[in-house]
């Protein structure tokens, strides 16, 4: 039996936030964007959209007068990361060896 | 480009993942110069010691005391490295716990010595050993070989020590400047001018 696939990780944008999120402590809006090559009105429907999830923390401040946003994976982001990975892999190896 | 609205195979899927995992550990790279600044500190103390004992000619100060300096240039790569990066690694907070640990140890041996006025033939082994320990640490870490062979460099060199007399002393400890930080922090920075290039 196949595990389903997260519909909010399974988009490109997303998975490729969440990835780019385990791999660090925090990032950036503009380490996200640089990372991803992606526009920033996109990412940021797509970073609301898993911060609604629970998946992410986004905090906005200030740092020398300009507005920053900092993004940190939640440990239910992680738990669902590695969830998708696990259902990935079923689907990759159905017979699980 | 990465966009929404396109479809994913889970082959994609798993491609996508390990390209930005990949992404953001290549992004961990540091300019090298704190490791430089702090190796040419530790071979030009030794090698100054090495020419007072070996000409018997006193300088008339602590020539050790010039390692303080290297705080000031220290903390000001790592603020400016700090103010460029647009992300914190998992890696960072053991860094600077590991690194502060080798300041305090550091620091702490060198009372230990003016206090007790230890031999300093006896010391120089202490010294090598702790220059050893944060080196080997984050080599491994960050499995960056130079560092790696660099930390075992200045245990041997720490052990070899204990036969010698305190010239010898003095050239190993500049060996190990060279091997545990110049060199790393010559390739770091390299490697940080060419990702600069790309």
């Amino acid at each position: 039996m196949f595990k389903e696939l997260d519909p909010i990780l399974h988009s490109q944008l997303r998975l490729a936030v969440i990835s780019l999120l385990i791999s660090v402590k925090e990032a950036e809006f503009t380490f996200l964007k640089e990372k991803t090559n992606s526009t920033a009105g996109n990412l940021s429907v797509q970073i609301n959209k898993l911060k609604d999830a629970g998946y992410i923390e986004v905090t906005k401040q200030f740092s020398n007068n300009y507005p920053q946003t900092i993004c940190k994976i939640t440990p239910r982001g992680i738990d669902a990361f590695e969830e998708y990975v696990k259902a990935l892999q079923s689907y990759m190896n159905p017979n699980g060896k | 480009m990465i966009e929404e609205g396109n479809k994913m195979t889970e082959q994609e899927s798993l491609k996508l993942i390990n390209e930005m995992i990949g992404k953001a550990k290549r992004s961990y790279i540091t300019t090298g110069a704190a490791s430089i600044v702090w190796g040419i500190l530790i071979v030009v103390c030794s090698l100054l010691t090495w020419y007072q004992v070996y000409t018997q000619h006193a300088f008339g100060f602590d020539v050790w005391l010039l390692v303080f300096l290297a705080v000031i240039p220290q903390i000001y790569f790592s603020i400016a490295e700090k103010k460029k990066k647009n992300f914190v690694s998992h890696d960072e907070h053991t860094m600077t716990y590991l690194w502060s640990t080798f300041a305090i140890c550091i620091f702490i041996l060198s009372f230990y010595n003016s206090k007790f006025e230890t031999d300093s033939s006896h010391s120089t082994a202490l010294f090598m050993l702790l220059y050893g320990i944060p080196t080997f640490i984050t080599g491994g870490i960050f499995k960056f070989k130079p560092m790696i062979f660099g930390g075992i460099i200045c245990w041997v060199l720490s052990v070899a020590s204990m036969y010698t007399d305190i010239a010898t002393d003095m050239l190993f400890m500049a060996a190990c400047g060279l091997f545990a930080w110049f060199i790393p922090g010559i390739i770091l920075w390299k490697k940080y001018k060419k990702q600069q290039l790309c």
